[in-house]
C-alpha cells in the first residue's frame, strides 16, 4: 500500500479498533476460520465432522467458510491484499508461488520447526525460495477414463496403450460412432486443460515442461510430438465440438452422456459420474505412452493443499490444526471420503467401501510417479493461459509449426520466471 | 379501407408478438425445464423439454437446507434496506439538483455519471480494505452501503428528471403557507411522484438482489451471504449441481417477477419522466 | 447565520448524505486506484516504486490492450444499437391500440423476463443454450440451417458476436420499459395533428415519436454505454475472453492483469483510462442536459 493511502487507513483504523474491542474481549476461546472449497465436494457435513474432532481434542473451534471454487482464488487474492484472509486456507498448488511472494501466506517450515513436527511423514511439500508454504492434504490422480460401450460400438477390443494405438482407436470411433474420441477443455476462464488434459500426455511418456525449475519448451522433442499429436487429433475431428469454449465440467457432462470415449480427469469425479449416470460402462486405464517409450509414467496429480494466512493471529493453533488434518488416521479418513490419495505417507485409508474402479486407479497411480509441474510455478494460471492461446493459434493455422508455437509460449513463460 | 389495412397489420403484430416471446422467454423456459431434470439429462442430446424423471427434487433440496433459505432472507433484508435508503437519500439529492442553483452543481453531476463507469472489479481491493478499516467486513452494512453507492446515481438522475416535470408553483404554494422546503418536498412533491419512485425502487431492488462480486468478497460466512453467491456455491471444482443452480435461479427471480407484476402499472408510468427528461 | 447564507447552504444540506457516501465509498477507492496506477506494482510488491505515468505509456503501447479496446467498442456499439432497436420494437408493439390492456400486461412481463436474472445465471443459461450439444444447435440441425453444429462460443470468428448476443438479450428490457413509458407520455394530440397534415404511420413515427422520445433515448444510450463498457461477468463466465483473445474486452483484460498476473498497477492503469473516457462522456451528457433546460 502506498503513502497517503496508508495514512488514511491508519486514521480510520482507530475507529475500527474501537469496534473491534468488543470482539477481542473473549480471546481465550480461539476460533480458527478455515476457508476452502472442499466442503462442497465432500459428502454433506463430513468436513465439519472431522473438524469437530479437532475441537474436542484441543478446545479450538473451527469455523468453516465455504467458497465457490472458481472464485476462491480471487477471494484469497483480495483477502491477501487486505489482511482479511481466513486463518487457515485451502490452496491450489498453482497459487502458492504468487501468494507466498506477496507475503500473504505464512512460512510453514518455520512453524513446523517451532512445533518439532516430523515432516518426513508428508508425501510432499510445496516450497517457495526453499521454505514450505503449502502442504498437500490429499492428492487426486488424473488417469484416463474410458467409455467401454463406445469402444465396443467402434469395434475396438483393447484399450490403447500407445499413441499410435490410440489414434487408430480414435479413427474407428470417428468412423463407427457419433461420439467424440477425446476432449481438452480450452476455455480461457479456467485454462486447466493445459495441465490436466494436455501436459498429462507429456508426463506419461517421461517428458517435462521445465528443466531445473525453468521453462524448457524449446528444444524439447517430446513436447513437439505431443503438440503434433494434438494437432492431428484436432484436424481429424477426434475432439468434442467446440473445445475452445468448454470447461472441465462440460467435458465431464459429455462423458456422462456417453458422447465422449476418453477423457483425462480427476478420480474425485468417480462418485459424481456414478450418481449421475449409473448405467455408464466405464473404467480407468493408464495414459497411452509414446510408441518407443518404455520407462515409468508420470501421472498428473492435483491436490487440495493447505496453508496459513500471514495475518493469522493464532499460527500455533493453526499449525496444530494442519497437523491434525495430516495425522495418519484423519488424513486417511479424508482421503477415503474424497476419493483421493492421502498426503501423509503413513496414512492407510480403508478404500474397501470405495468403488472397485477406484482401486484400479490407485494401482495405476502406484505403478508410476506423481508429477505436476504447474504446482508452485509463478503465475501458474497465466502460464497455462498463454500456452492455451498458443495451442489454439497453432490448431487454427495462425502459427506454422509446433516449434514456433512452443517458442512463442517459451517467451511468455520466461517473462513470468524473471 | 380501414378493414383492409387492419388485417395485415394485425397479423404482423401477432407474428412479432410470438417471435418476441420466443426470444425473451425461451431461455427462461429452458432454465425452468432444466430445474426439473437430473444433472445428466440437462446435457442430453437431442434435448427434451420435459423428461421422464421430471421431479421437484432440486427445489426440495433448497428448501430443506436452512443455509440456502438463509441466503434468501439475507437478500430480502439487504435489498429492502437498500431500496429505502436509496430513495430517501436520492430524493434529497434530486431535490437539490432540481430546485436549486449552486456552485459545483455541474461538477457533482458529472462525477455522479462518470463514477459508474469504473469496472467494480478494479475497485475490489481498495474497496475491501476500506470496508475492513471501517469495521464493516462481513456485515449487512458492508453490502447495504456498497449497493447504495451503485444505485444512488441512477436514482438521482431519474428522480431529478421527475421532479423537474413538477411545476415549481407547487413548492411555492407551500412556502407561502409558511411551510419549509422540507415540507414542500415530502408533503407535496413526493406524493405526486409515487409512480416514479416505485420504478426507481424496483430497479434498485433488482440491482441489490442480483449483485454478485461484492456480495462474495465483502462477506465470508454463509449466514451473511446472498442468493447470487448461493447459486455460485453450487458450482464445484469439477462438477456443477446444474439442476439446483437452475432451481435457485428460478426461485431467485420470483420476488422480482412478483414485484414487477404487482407494480408494473406504476413502473411504466414512473419511467415516463423518470428515464430523465 | 443569516438567512442568505442559510439559503445558499441549503442545497448542500440536501446533498450532504449523498456527498458523504460517494466521497468515502467511491471517491476514496477511486483515488486509491489512481494512486496505484502511478507505482511499478502494488500489493504483490512490498516496496512499490513511484514511476509516474510510465504505466500509462506501456499500457497504451500494448497491442493486447488495443485489441481489447476494439472488441469493447464492437461489443458496446452493437449492444446499444440492438438494445435500442429491440427495445423500440417491443415498446411500439406493446403500445398498439390493437391489444387489450390485459394482453399487454402479459407480454410486458414476458418481454421483461431477461431483466430478472443475475449475470452468472444468464451466462450459465446461455452457455447451455449455445453449447454444440445444446438446444439451439438441435434446432439448427433439425431445420437444416447448417450442416454442422455451430460452435458459437468456441469459434474465434463468431465468439464475440455470440457474447454480444447474450448481452443484447440481457439488456434490452431496460430500453423497452423506458421507451414504453415515454410513449405513453406523448400526447395523442400530436399524432392527430400529424394525421391531419396527411402524415402516414412512418412519417408520424419519425416526425412525432422520435423527437418526443429524444431526451429519454439520449439518457438511455448514455447509461447503457457506461454500463456495457464495464460488463465483466457475462463475458468472463462464458468465454473468459477467449478463444485466444477473441472476446477479450477492457474489463477482462483488467481482471487478468490484476488477478492472474498480479500486476495490480497495470490493472489500475486500465481502470483509470476507462474512468477518463467515461468522465468525458459524463461532461457531454451534463452539458447536453443543461442545454435542454
Amino acid at each position: 500500500m502506498t503513502g497517503w493511502a496508508k495514512k488514511l487507513i491508519v486514521v480510520t483504523t482507530v475507529a475500527a479498533m474501537a469496534a473491534g474491542m468488543a470482539v477481542s474481549a473473549s480471546a481465550d476461546d480461539v476460533t480458527l476460520e478455515f476457508q476452502q472449497w472442499w466442503g462442497v465436494e465432500l459428502p454433506d457435513g463430513a468436513l465439519q465432522e472431522l473438524c469437530d474432532g479437532f475441537t474436542e481434542e484441543t478446545g479450538v473451534a473451527i469455523e468453516l467458510l465455504s467458497n465457490p471454487y472458481a472464485d476462491t482464488k480471487t477471494q484469497v487474492a483480495a483477502g491477501a491484499a487486505t489482511g482479511t484472509m481466513a486463518d487457515v486456507v485451502g490452496l491450489d498448488g498453482s497459487w502458492v508461488y504468487d501468494f507466498a511472494k506477496q507475503g500473504a501466506i505464512a512460512n510453514l517450515s518455520e512453524l513446523m520447526e517451532a512445533d518439532g513436527y516430523d515432516d518426513s511423514q508428508l508425501s510432499d511439500q510445496i516450497t517457495y525460495e526453499g521454505s514450505t508454504y503449502m502442504i498437500p492434504v490429499v492428492n487426486f490422480a488424473y488417469p484416463l477414463y474410458v467409455n467401454l460401450d463406445i469402444l465396443e460400438a467402434a469395434g475396438v477390443k483393447d484399450i490403447p496403450a500407445t499413441w499410435s494405438e490410440f489414434l487408430d482407436v480414435c479413427a474407428k470411433i470417428e468412423e463407427n460412432t457419433d461420439a467424440a474420441a477425446y476432449c481438452i477443455p480450452l476455455n480461457t476462464e479456467a485454462p486447466n486443460g493445459i495441465q490436466n488434459q494436455f501436459s498429462t500426455w507429456l508426463w506419461a511418456s517421461g517428458g517435462n515442461l521445465l528443466s531445473e525449475g525453468k521453462p524448457a519448451l524449446t528444444d524439447n522433442e517430446l513436447l513437439v510430438d505431443v503438440v503434433e499429436l494434438f494437432k492431428e487429433m484436432k484436424d481429424s475431428g477426434y475432439f468434442s465440438d467446440g473445445v475452445e469454449a468448454l470447461m472441465e465440467q462440460d467435458m465431464v457432462n459429455e462423458f456422462e452422456n456417453g458422447r465422449l470415449a476418453f477423457m483425462v480427469d480427476g478420480i474425485s469425479h468417480l462418485t459424481t459420474i456414478k450418481n449421475e449416470s449409473p448405467d455408464l460402462n466405464f473404467t480407468y486405464a493408464p495414459m497411452p505412452k509414446k510408441d518407443d517409450y518404455d520407462g515409468e509414467s508420470g501421472m498428473d496429480v492435483a491436490n487440495w493443499g493447505i496453508g496459513i494466512a500471514e495475518n493469522c493471529e493464532h499460527k500455533e493453533e493453526a499449525m496444530a490444526f494442519i497437523e491434525y488434518l495430516m495425522s495418519p488416521e484423519i488424513n486417511a479418513k479424508l482421503a477415503q471420503l474424497a476419493n483421493a490419495f492421502p498426503g501423509n505417507s503413513n496414512a492407510e485409508p480403508d478404500y474397501s467401501e470405495n468403488d472397485e474402479r477406484f482401486l484400479q486407479a490407485f494401482e495405476i497411480f502406484q505403478n508410476g510417479y506423481a508429477i505436476n509441474e504447474f504446482t508452485g510455478a509463478p503465475t501458474a494460471e497465466d502460464l497455462m493461459r498463454s500456452m492455451n492461446e498458443q495451442l489454439i493459434l497453432y490448431f487454427d493455422g495462425d502459427t506454422e509449426t509446433p516449434e514456433d508455437m512452443l517458442a512463442a509460449t517459451q517467451e511468455a513463460w520466461e517473462a513470468a520466471y524473471n | 379501407m380501414i378493414g383492409k389495412e387492419k388485417k395485415p397489420v394485425k397479423a404482423l403484430i401477432i407474428i412479432l408478438l410470438i417471435l418476441g416471446t420466443v426470444w425473451a422467454g425461451f431461455p427462461v423456459l429452458w432454465m425452468l425445464s432444466n430445474s426439473f431434470k437430473s444433472n445428466a439429462e440437462i446435457f442430453a442430446f437431442p434435448p427434451k423439454l420435459i423428461t421422464e424423471n421430471f421431479s421437484f427434487t432440486a427445489y426440495a433440496k433448497i428448501f430443506q437446507n436452512p443455509e440456502q433459505v438463509r441466503f434468501f432472507l439475507n437478500s430480502y433484508a439487504i435489498s429492502a434496506i437498500v431500496v429505502v435508503l436509496t430513495l430517501f437519500i436520492g430524493i434529497m439529492a434530486s431535490y437539490a439538483f432540481s430546485r436549486f442553483e449552486f456552485k459545483g452543481k455541474n461538477l457533482i453531476n458529472t462525477i455522479i455519471v462518470a463514477v459508474q463507469a469504473v469496472p467494480p472489479i478494479t475497485l475490489l481491493i481498495p474497496y475491501l480494505s476500506l470496508i475492513v478499516t471501517l469495521g464493516l467486513y462481513n456485515t449487512y452494512w458492508a453490502l447495504v452501503l456498497t449497493y447504495l453507492v451503485f444505485t444512488l446515481p441512477y436514482c438521482i438522475l431519474m428522480v431529478t428528471g421527475y421532479l423537474n416535470t413538477l411545476p415549481r408553483e407547487l413548492d411555492e404554494a407551500v412556502m407561502i403557507d409558511g411551510g419549509s422546503h422540507w415540507t414542500a418536498l415530502w408533503k407535496i412533491l413526493i406524493p405526486s411522484a409515487v409512480p416514479g419512485l416505485i420504478s426507481v425502487g424496483m430497479y434498485t431492488f433488482m440491482q441489490a438482489w442480483n449483485e454478485y462480486l461484492f456480495a462474495l468478497t465483502l462477506t465470508k460466512t454463509n449466514d451473511m451471504r446472498t442468493v447470487p453467491v448461493g447459486i455460485n456455491l453450487l458450482m464445484g471444482q469439477h462438477a456443477y449441481e446444474w439442476n439446483q443452480m437452475m432451481a435457485m435461479s428460478v426461485l431467485g427471480s420470483l420476488p422480482i417477477l412478483v414485484l414487477f407484476l404487482f407494480f408494473q402499472k406504476y413502473f411504466i408510468a414512473g419511467m415516463t419522466a423518470g428515464a430523465v427528461k | 447565520m443569516n438567512a442568505k447564507t442559510k439559503k445558499k447552504l441549503l442545497p448542500y444540506g440536501y446533498l450532504l448524505p449523498t456527498i458523504i457516501l460517494m466521497l468515502i465509498l467511491l471517491v476514496i477507492p477511486i483515488l486509491m486506484v489512481i494512486d496505484y496506477s502511478l507505482y511499478d506494482n502494488v500489493i504483490a510488491n512490498k516496496n512499490p516504486i513511484f514511476v509516474g505515468l510510465s504505466n500509462y505509456a506501456s499500457v497504451l503501447k500494448d497491442s493486447a490492450f488495443w485489441t481489447a479496446v476494439s472488441h469493447t467498442l464492437f461489443f458496446v456499439i452493437v449492444s446499444i444499437v440492438a438494445h435500442m432497436f429491440i427495445g423500440m420494437l417491443f415498446a411500439m408493439l406493446l403500445n398498439t391500440r390493437y391489444l387489450s390492456s390485459r394482453t399487454k400486461g402479459i407480454f410486458r412481463t414476458i418481454y421483461a423476463l431477461p431483466w430478472m436474472f443475475t449475470a452468472s445465471v444468464i451466462a450459465i443459461t446461455w452457455r447451455m443454450l449455445l453449447d454444440p450439444n445444446g438446444v439451439l444447435n438441435y434446432f439448427i440441425l433439425f431445420f437444416h440451417l447448417s450442416e454442422e453444429k455451430v460452435t458459437f462460443l468456441a469459434s474465434r470468428e463468431i465468439a464475440l458476436q455470440s457474447v454480444t448476443l447474450i448481452n443484447i438479450w440481457s439488456g434490452y428490457p431496460f430500453y423497452m420499459i423506458s421507451i414504453l413509458a415515454g410513449l405513453q407520455g406523448i400526447s395523442p394530440d400530436l399524432y392527430e395533428a400529424a394525421a391531419l397534415d396527411g402524415a402516414d404511420s412512418v412519417h408520424s413515427f419519425f416526425g412525432v415519436t422520435i423527437p418526443q422520445l429524444k431526451p429519454i433515448l439520449i439518457s438511455l444510450v448514455m447509461l447503457d454505454f457506461v454500463w456495457t463498457l464495464q460488463q465483466f461477468a457475462l463475458i468472463w463466465m462464458t468465454t473468459g475472453g477467449g478463444p485466444v483473445n477473441a472476446t477479450e474486452t477492457v474489463s477482462t483484460w483488467i481482471y487478468k492483469q490484476g488477478f492472474t498476473k498480479f500486476q495490480y498497477s497495470t490493472a489500475s492503469t486500465g481502470a483509470v483510462i476507462l474512468l477518463i473516457v467515461c468522465t468525458i462522456i459524463g461532461i457531454f451528457y451534463v452539458r447536453h442536459q443543461r442545454a435542454e433546460e
